[in-house]
């Protein structure tokens, strides 16, 4: 096998890492949480005295809160422990710390909460049961209001051939990590310090801060290996707590949560309604009219990003004439809306691809076809008059379609091949920072990010620094550093490791080569070899050892330093289009069209994924494993939200299957090979022209299985996810004589 | 979970006294353990002692003159590779092939499935189409039933304080028998609906049995009296579908809606009669 082995694979395969649910200490004392019983209330008691009074407990609340930040307010939005008000159920309200993990639990039971309970809504459709109208923005149930026009769209409406209209509905999903959110607080020679497993260490230590009210140069974090983190953990959700009981206990803490919790009060997607109408004319687009509730949960006004985010996706990257876009971040009494991988975007792709088919056959005309006759076109714009870089959907699209065609002549009775598209942003305006060290034995990348499972720091940021330099990925080593030492980054998430952290990596690899260059008096380009078994630097013909290059304080341990940053700047977008809100602009296009080929049972409605194939532009591909592995995943993954992961939430906020037995993500059983290829040709703006793949492979998943749905039963969904029950109804109210099958009592 | 001791008799007499030691409620049998370990977290108080079958000389079955008998610690993953038994008890090697995942089925026995008294268990709807009998042992001797009359309830049985599961017997071949299920993911979820038929040769008659459905697993005698001989027609079938798809037990929970239930129960009991009799499983 030509490919690079991943250099974690034989210590996680032997256990040899350590995630945060494997972080301990000497003289460690265990937490556990006191979650609020009732979604919605007004605080009456959080008595701890009986807590407290168990040998080796310590108990923390709201009331505590002064005294061990010495006075510090905290942020008043977002306080640690809420004084008088609980907003979601599962809230943390106290938390207690004891000497083993089963007395933490028995004190946690101990502490008394008295919540007088009040209505609590958690039907985004219950808050506005008509649909609401511009004035809803100032309604304290939206958190944010979204709102862009481009033309005069009613009137294209009114001379429309062809107008369809049709409402969607998508369920919430949880990321499920197999690591569930842990971490071990101490309070170190005065200073906060946390080891935790998270996506962004940087961005701990600014919540834990905020949270708290205390400096941010006082709190150190330091990331650990990450299992898994899918969005679940690019911001702070224990260590808050963690860091409190530390503070009371006097000693370090260790904070978990059981996969029960992980559920009820991770940060999970939520539902989304969206309402959609389309005008065609002579076959083109000539109006779209979109509308979006995005529930938000408990969400603060003015903090959703996913709204203004989210919302250009539901105008599918086609072509446009006229429209208008309106989005409500809707609050309810859940938890707040956390981001999972693509936030949002397999939701919207699912409606606009759905959407899109539906008015390409309501005028008679080929769904694909109809497609590619609307795509963006590279250099072209986007509706919202963002320019179109390198962009290989259109490619992407017609080998789907050769695919399905392919696979349309070999179906079996039954079977359905679909095709759908994702496109998505990579290199965001998020900021870091790298610093290269190196001497005759290896390369290292000082780093505060820890691999979280991608390959994206380990491989994609070792083979940034090995291919800019020549010294082979083997001999490039990561190092991790806490957030007191390492350079600072934004975070591993928005698929932007490799694309906008890997920038700031090859300009520290160039600044090295530069001033080796510089010493060698050479105007030749320098490059890093290996010569018996050593580092070795190469100009021309030439080959001269590292050593005597390097000062003796370099020499001694130091090594050479070089030192990179990149902060992209936010493309964009024409802002006479927008009128109330932010909407974001996308930068460095990705997209991808796969092709899905399906086996429904119309008498049960279960549907069984059979092939599937994946066509990605990712600019250019530094490590092909790792880039298979991560469309591999994003299928597998993007899988379960198409057919059967869903969180059941009762009508006033209490989550019905806050566990993996009923919230059901695909096994291997259900996840058929992956054909997976990469367009080439679509340079992108990160090192070397590659484009981040963290998210992207997802987003075209629920549109694709939905169309091959279609293609089989003749009827498109119009919700997620595809359950068979969902499945059976459908394909039942398309055809009343319910199927083949004479004995079903239809 | 509170500590709990875990012994492990190495003799029936010696299980047998285990159990009868300390107050009601404090031992615990486990058998391979896969069900009961989920109730021990939250169980409170919960058992003080785990006794562990796994030592006794339970773990075989044997073809013998009646039929096929089965000890209670039994993998189910050997009675599956076992190729007689999709031969003679199709019903039952399709169940305990729908079992959890492989590994699981390592460790789940027969017996154990039985004694938890879930519901949604997919074998014990087959061992009621296929009239398995359950041996019961205590301190007063062995006992014998039907597994109809072992089963009462969700996690409810016949089974007295001491008393063991010790085999489970299955009368004779019934090649003619089939077990279909239905779940919202096809790997290691809970059956929405699971529906067993076998055909008995020596009365005649069919059997047919209903899972998924509270509080227990059910035979439906009103499906089964449709069906006529070892070949029913298309319309005998339609008619036990039918009968079938008004069971009183199918309601509605978080799996699956009352609607969905009967529409599935129809359509599995037609497939599993054809299925049974060897023709395609959908009608022409």
């Amino acid at each position: 096998m030509s490919a690079a082995r991943r250099p974690d694979a034989d210590a996680k395969v032997r256990g040899a890492v350590e995630f945060g649910t494997d972080l301990s200490a000497d003289g460690m004392w265990w937490g556990a949480l006191v979650l609020a019983p009732v979604p919605h209330g007004t605080i009456r008691a959080v008595d701890l005295s009986a807590a407290r009074a168990i040998p080796s407990v310590v108990a923390v609340g709201a009331a505590d809160l002064p005294r061990l930040l010495g006075g510090a307010a905290g942020d008043p939005d977002r306080p640690a422990f809420p004084g008088q008000e609980v907003v979601y159920r599962s809230q943390p309200v106290a938390a207690v710390a004891a000497e083993s993990l089963s007395l933490a639990r028995e004190a946690a039971r101990a502490v008394r909460v008295e919540v007088e309970e009040r209505s609590a809504v958690a039907d985004l459709e219950a808050v506005f049961p008509e649909w609401p109208g511009p004035e809803a923005a100032r309604s304290p149930h939206v958190a944010a209001h979204v709102l862009a026009r481009h033309g005069d769209v009613d009137r294209e409406l009114g001379g429309a051939e062809t107008v369809v209209a049709e409402t969607y509905r998508t369920a919430g999903v949880h990321q499920v990590a197999l690591e569930p959110h842990a971490c071990l607080a101490e309070i170190r020679d005065g200073r906060w310090t946390v080891r935790t497993s998270t996506q962004s260490p940087f961005g701990v230590r600014e919540d834990v801060a905020s949270i708290l009210g205390i400096a941010e140069g006082s709190v150190d974090v330091e990331g650990t290996w990450v299992g898994g983190g899918f969005g679940g953990k690019g911001a702070s959700l224990l260590e808050p707590y963690a860091l409190l009981l530390a503070k009371e206990a006097g000693r370090p803490v260790r904070l978990a949560l059981t996969y029960r919790e992980e559920f009820l009060l991770g940060r999970s997607t939520l539902p989304l309604v969206a309402r959609l109408e389309t005008g065609v004319r002579g076959g083109r687009i000539v109006a779209r009219r979109v509308r979006l509730l995005l529930d938000v949960g408990t969400s603060l006004p003015g903090r959703d990003f996913a709204t203004g985010y989210s919302i250009g996706f539901l105008l599918g990257p086609y072509r446009t004439e006229t429209f208008e876009v309106e989005g409500f971040a809707v609050r309810t009494n859940k938890p707040p809306f956390g981001p999972h991988r693509a936030p949002i975007a397999p939701q919207a792709a699912f409606v606009a691809e759905s959407h899109l088919s539906a008015v390409a056959r309501a005028i008679g005309a080929d769904p694909d076809e109809f497609r590619a006759t609307h795509l963006w076109s590279e250099g072209g714009t986007t509706n919202l008059g963002q320019r179109v870089g390198p962009f290989g959907l259109a490619a992407a699209l017609a080998s789907a379609r050769a695919r399905a065609a392919d696979w349309r002549k070999h179906k079996p009775p039954g079977h359905g091949v679909g095709v759908g598209l994702g496109f998505w942003s990579t290199n965001t305006g998020a900021g870091g920072e790298a610093r290269l060290t190196l001497n005759e034995r290896e390369l290292v990348i000082e780093q505060g990010e820890r691999e979280i499972g991608s390959g994206s720091v380990l491989v994609g940021l070792a083979a940034v620094a090995s291919r800019r330099t020549g010294v082979p990925a083997e001999r490039v080593r990561v190092d991790y550093r806490g957030t007191t030492e390492a350079p600072f980054d934004s975070g591993v998430y928005g698929s932007r490791t490799v694309g906008a952290l890997g920038r700031a990596v090859d300009e520290a690899a160039v600044g090295l080569l530069a001033e080796l260059g510089r010493r060698l008096g050479t105007p030749a380009p320098v490059t890093l070899t290996l010569q018996d078994g050593a580092i070795a630097v190469r100009f021309g013909q030439e080959v001269r050892p590292l050593p005597p290059l390097l000062t003796p304080e370099e020499r001694s341990g130091a090594g050479l330093v070089g030192a990179g940053r990149h902060y992209g700047q936010a493309a964009e977008i024409d802002a006479s289009r927008v009128v109330d809100g932010t909407f974001y602009p996308y930068q460095d296009f990705t997209g991808a069209a796969h092709v899905a080929e399906v086996d429904v049972d119309t008498l049960t409605g279960a549907v069984r994924v059979v092939r599937y194939a994946a066509f990605h532009d990712a600019g250019v591909v530094l490590d092909p494993a790792a880039a298979r592995a991560q469309v591999e995943g994003g299928v597998a993954m993007g899988l379960g939200t198409a057919l059967t992961e869903e969180a059941l939430w009762s009508d006033d906020g209490r989550l019905l299957n806050a566990g993996l037995l009923d919230y059901r993500i695909p096994t291997l059983g259900e996840v058929p090979p992956v054909e997976v290829t990469f367009l080439e040709g679509y340079a992108g703006a990160g090192p070397f022209g590659a484009k981040g793949l963290g998210e992207p492979p997802i987003i075209p998943v629920p549109a694709t299985v939905a169309a091959a749905l279609a293609d089989a039963v003749g009827v498109h969904p119009t919700e997620l996810p595809l359950s068979p029950e969902r499945v059976a109804r459908i394909v039942k109210a398309a055809r009343p004589s319910g199927g083949t099958d004479a004995a079903h009592p239809g | 979970m509170t500590p709990v001791e875990l012994v492990a008799p190495a003799t029936e007499t010696e299980a047998l006294e285990e159990l009868a030691r300390g107050p009601a409620g404090s031992r615990a049998i486990v058998a391979g353990g896969t069900d009961l370990l989920f109730d021990l977290q939250g169980a409170r108080p919960g058992p003080t002692h785990l006794v562990s079958l796994r030592r006794l000389p339970w773990r075989t079955h044997a073809w013998e003159a009646g039929g096929l008998r089965v000890g209670a610690t039994e993998p189910l993953r050997t009675l599956e590779a076992d190729p007689r038994l999709g031969q003679e008890l199709p019903a039952l090697a399709q169940a305990i092939a729908a079992v959890g995942s492989p590994a699981l089925r390592r460790q789940a026995t027969l017996g154990g499935n039985l004694g938890r008294s879930a519901p949604a268990s997919d074998l014990a709807p087959a061992l009621l189409a296929l009239d398995a009998e359950v041996e019961l042992v205590g301190r007063a001797g062995a006992r014998r039933m039907s597994v109809d009359r072992f089963l009462r309830s969700s996690r409810s049985t016949a089974l007295l304080a001491g008393e063991l599961v010790r085999s489970v017997r299955l009368p004779e071949a019934r090649p003619r028998s089939a077990y279909l299920w239905q779940r919202v993911r096809p790997a290691n979820d809970i059956s929405q609906i699971g529906l067993a038929v076998a055909f008995a040769p020596s009365p005649g008659l069919w059997r047919v049995a209903l899972g998924g459905v509270p509080p227990r697993p059910v035979l439906a005698p009103d499906a089964a009296r449709e069906l006529a001989g070892d070949r029913p027609a298309a319309r005998e079938i339609a008619s036990a579908a039918e009968r079938l798809a008004a069971h009183p037990a199918l309601v509605s929970d978080r799996r699956a809606t009352e609607e969905h239930r009967r529409r599935l129960a129809a359509v599995l009991c037609t497939r599993a009669i054809r299925t049974a009799v060897g023709e395609p499983r959908d009608p022409p």
